[in-house]
């Protein structure tokens, strides 16, 4: 029998709580940018901050509101934006032209909150145009973007760690002026180590489903990890994160699953897309399929050992050595929290093809793979087509590989038809493959 | 030695920058070093101070459908383009290829390169910063070159010396003023050279060895400066946007049913490739480089001046308006790509702020001619306040 997880209905509203902060509130900050930025920095600026990032905002408003998604989608394009742009980035700014907000409570308020301060990063070549746009239509918010010049084993290399630290170290003096707030190292200490602490936490709870049964599958993952990524500096979300790992935990040692029957066993490599991803899930679950692991919601706000020895692994941090860690001056908090955002696995695959394929290979190995799933999307440029490529030349031979098009949030751009043959198709090499007379 | 006039000048560097490859190889049967460059955040003087010609990756305008198994049909055709040409093996003359972290789509290309095209072993991503307007970046920037001078020292079995590169320093910086030289004409009254000759130019050089460019412009601007020049034109036109290796569009911008001039190209292969200079005679001469790396004219993609948000870029395209005074603008950059439409959105306003129409055209692998002379007729027509009856 299925499990339900208990601590979901927590989480989601913790998500919520975190949305309706940023909306409703009428006393602290308000800062925006990409939730792939260290957050805790903007924590040291007072106990009344409320963020809203955008890619997990723009996520969950697609699936808590197709049809507003579509007209933001398309306010964006009609002031402008290019069709192939990001569509995170769109259904975004489509809201701020539009000027009205949908959060995942299915509260949709008018007017669009102004944010006090942009604090984000930049990565690939839309990633803090977004906000400079943002900055632009709402007359000029301060904006401070954190170059992640990461890839392959970043977080090891001193030189990219070192360049990275002094960014944020220059942006906490920034954040003084800009604000008028005395930066607090002590609450900036504390951020950075539940910020760390949840990051570690997702990567073990994440490492459970190397067993079999796999605890969670797709769908509860996708969910779960969202509210790591809308504030994960709270002491609260270490609490939710290590109730749910002390639960997946329970999960494993009675052999329970969210999805107990699990004939196949899939590695996902792809963002998640609101809309095709339940049509695909049905077919895969329909004849005892699952995605046990996945890039995109492992990697996206979870931390794993990473390169050892020159290959990627999977394998969880101990949580432990996060209480452990040297935090007591700023640089040495700011030095921890730098390694661990340069470690998410997401980065390493956007600037870095040998680590992307390393961790694909590890995936396979260490979640013990029957399918590969590859499902790029066409308006996220990091969403590299050559890594799919490259993924689907090592594995033809060793397990069933099928790549389809996705978008993420945009369904004008999924051939949603197509998909699900060859989602069908899928599964029909997996059950040959598993009687041994499939050509994979 | 031969009486060579401007027009044979500008046809030489017409013909380099339309046979690049015939150039090269022809460099290369004089047994020359050859380092093909995806991106102009590239240190070419590094490479130069090995005795390695930088010849800039460039692509071919065929239509093909070959990348679309490497790349996604969204990224721009320019890096399509690019990568196809290594795959088809028409780089195959190259000892290596570079390229600086910068716009993901030429990342890709680059990346397509090395895993598919056989350059797996020869070649090299210099680690470049992404915001390029902060110290960090700075002390970054140096310590890559630093990274990338000891791997072609590596490649050539040769330490590169400081004197090397004050020199390759100071030939690239010559090469830099003699086009701005050549470009400053096109703001004079009456211009002795055409834009799309000035474009030309422009592009041959970013495949040519420096000296010998330095030779050939040299003599050219000699030759400019005792032409009476032309009477200008009644329409006036500028260009900002992406790189576009198409001359084709540049000769369709002065041949309108309309007397146009096209006066400036804000791109990173025309302006934005040399409107910069390396500090000479500095002690850390890397330092020295990555000093003079950060005060290009940011390519969009890395234009994000942290704490305002501001895009640098803007700054320098005020100043040219004010130069080179264009009657209209016209946004032309590659379909698909990312920050430069980006940019549009914004800079839009203010070029209407100061008066000046513009219009966007989206590049791809081959120009609609028609189509591209049937809008830009019309864009004539706006700013000439042409009505039809």
């Amino acid at each position: 029998m299925a499990y339900n997880i208990t601590t979901w209905k927590d989480i989601k509203n913790y998500q919520t709580a975190c949305y309706r902060g940023y909306l409703f509130a009428s006393e602290g900050l308000r800062c925006m940018g990409s939730t792939w930025s260290p957050l805790a920095p903007l924590k040291g600026l007072g106990e009344d901050i409320h963020l809203i990032g955008g890619e997990p905002h723009s996520a969950s408003a697609a699936g808590t509101f197709p049809e507003e998604t579509r007209e933001n989608i398309i306010a964006a394009e009609t002031a402008g934006l290019g069709f192939h742009s990001c569509s995170y980035l769109k259904l975004f700014v489509g809201e701020v032209v539009r000027d009205k907000i949908g959060i995942t409570d299915g509260t949709i308020k008018e007017g669009f909150p102004k944010p006090d301060v942009i604090w984000t990063t930049h990565l690939c070549s839309q990633h803090s145009k977004w906000y400079q746009e943002v900055s632009r239509r709402m007359g000029g918010v301060p904006l401070y973007a954190i170059d992640m010049v990461g890839g392959g084993n970043a977080e090891k290399d001193p030189k990219i760690v070192n360049y990275v630290s002094n960014q944020i170290e220059a942006g906490i003096d920034w954040l003084e002026r800009v604000t008028g707030r005395e930066f607090n190292d002590e609450l900036f200490a504390k951020a950075v180590r539940n910020e760390i602490k949840v990051l570690v936490l997702w990567g073990n709870i994440c490492a459970l489903n190397m067993h079999s049964p796999a605890p969670l599958d797709e769908r509860r993952l996708i969910a779960l990890f969202p509210p790591a990524v809308v504030d994960r500096t709270t002491d609260e979300s270490v609490q939710l994160y290590e109730t749910l790992f002390k639960e997946v935990k329970k999960m494993v040692e009675t052999g329970e699953s969210v999805a107990p029957d699990q004939r196949f066993r899939i590695v996902y490599f792809g963002i998640a897309h609101t809309y095709g991803h339940p049509e695909m899930a049905r077919i895969l679950r329909d004849v005892g399929a699952e995605i046990v692991a996945s890039v995109y919601t492992f990697g996206t706000c979870g931390n794993f050992k990473g390169i050892v020895n020159g290959e990627w692994t999977w394998e969880p941090i101990d949580p432990q050595w996060v209480d452990e860690l040297d935090l007591s001056t700023r640089r040495k908090a700011i030095t921890e929290l730098a390694k661990i955002v340069l470690g998410w696995p997401t980065w390493q695959g956007v600037r870095s093809y040998w680590a992307l394929e390393s961790m694909a290979r590890a995936m396979v190995a260490e979640y013990k793979a029957d399918g590969l799933l590859l499902a790029p999307s066409r308006s996220c440029e990091t969403d590299f087509r050559n890594g799919y490529i490259a993924m689907q030349r090592i594995f033809k031979d060793k397990i069933p590989t099928i790549e389809y098009d996705t978008d993420q949030v945009d369904v004008r751009k999924m051939d949603l038809p197509g998909a699900q043959r060859k989602t069908e198709l899928f599964v029909q090499l997996m059950e040959a493959h598993k009687k041994g007379g499939g050509d994979k | 030695m031969t009486e060579k006039g401007p027009n044979t000048i500008i046809g030489r560097f017409r013909s380099i920058a339309e046979n690049s490859h015939e150039y090269a190889k022809s460099l290369k049967k004089k047994g020359q070093l050859l380092a093909g460059y995806m991106c102009t955040h590239v240190p070419e003087e590094i490479l130069y101070a090995a005795g390695i010609v930088p010849v800039r990756i460039l692509s071919s305008h065929e239509s093909q459908a070959m990348t679309r198994g490497y790349i996604h049909e969204t990224y721009c055709s320019f890096s399509h383009d690019c990568a196809y040409q290594t795959l088809k093996g028409n780089f195959d003359y190259l000892d290596l290829i570079v390229t600086s972290s910068s716009c993901i789509h030429m990342g890709e290309a680059f990346n397509t390169s090395v895993r598919f095209a056989g350059f797996q072993e020869k070649s090299y991503l210099i680690q470049y910063p992404h915001i390029i307007h902060t110290k960090p970046a700075g002390e970054f920037m140096t310590e890559s070159f630093r990274q990338f001078k000891e791997f072609i020292e590596k490649f050539i079995g040769t330490p590169i010396t400081d004197e090397k590169i004050e020199k390759a320093i100071k030939v690239y910086n010559t090469n830099r003023r003699l086009l701005k030289r050549l470009w400053e004409f096109l703001g004079s009254d009456k211009p002795p050279v055409t834009g799309p000759e000035v474009a030309a130019v422009t592009l041959a050089s970013q495949m040519m060895d420096k000296q010998e460019c330095n030779e050939m412009l040299e003599q050219l601007i000699k030759k400019l400066e005792a032409e009476p020049g032309k009477a200008p034109s009644e329409v006036r036109l500028m260009v900002t946007g992406g790189a576009c290796d198409d001359l084709g569009i540049f000769d369709l911008i002065e041949n309108l049913s309309y007397s146009t001039s096209l006066i400036f190209i804000d791109s990173c292969t025309a302006a934005r490739y040399f409107w910069f200079e390396i500090p000479e005679d500095k002690p850390d001469k890397l330092k020295a480089l990555a000093e003079g790396y950060i005060s290009k004219i940011p390519c969009p993609a890395k234009d994000n001046v942290p704490g305002t948000g501001e895009k640098k870029r803007f700054r320098f395209i005020q100043q040219f308006i004010e130069d080179f005074k264009p009657d209209g603008t016209i946004f032309l950059y590659q379909r698909f790509c990312s920050p430069q439409p980006m940019d549009v959105v914004a800079l839009k306003p203010v070029f209407d702020k100061l008066g000046i129409p513009s219009i966007e055209l989206e590049l791809d692998t081959t120009i609609p001619i028609t189509q591209f002379r049937t809008q830009l007729d019309a864009f004539i027509e706006i700013i000439k306040g042409v009505h039809l009856e």
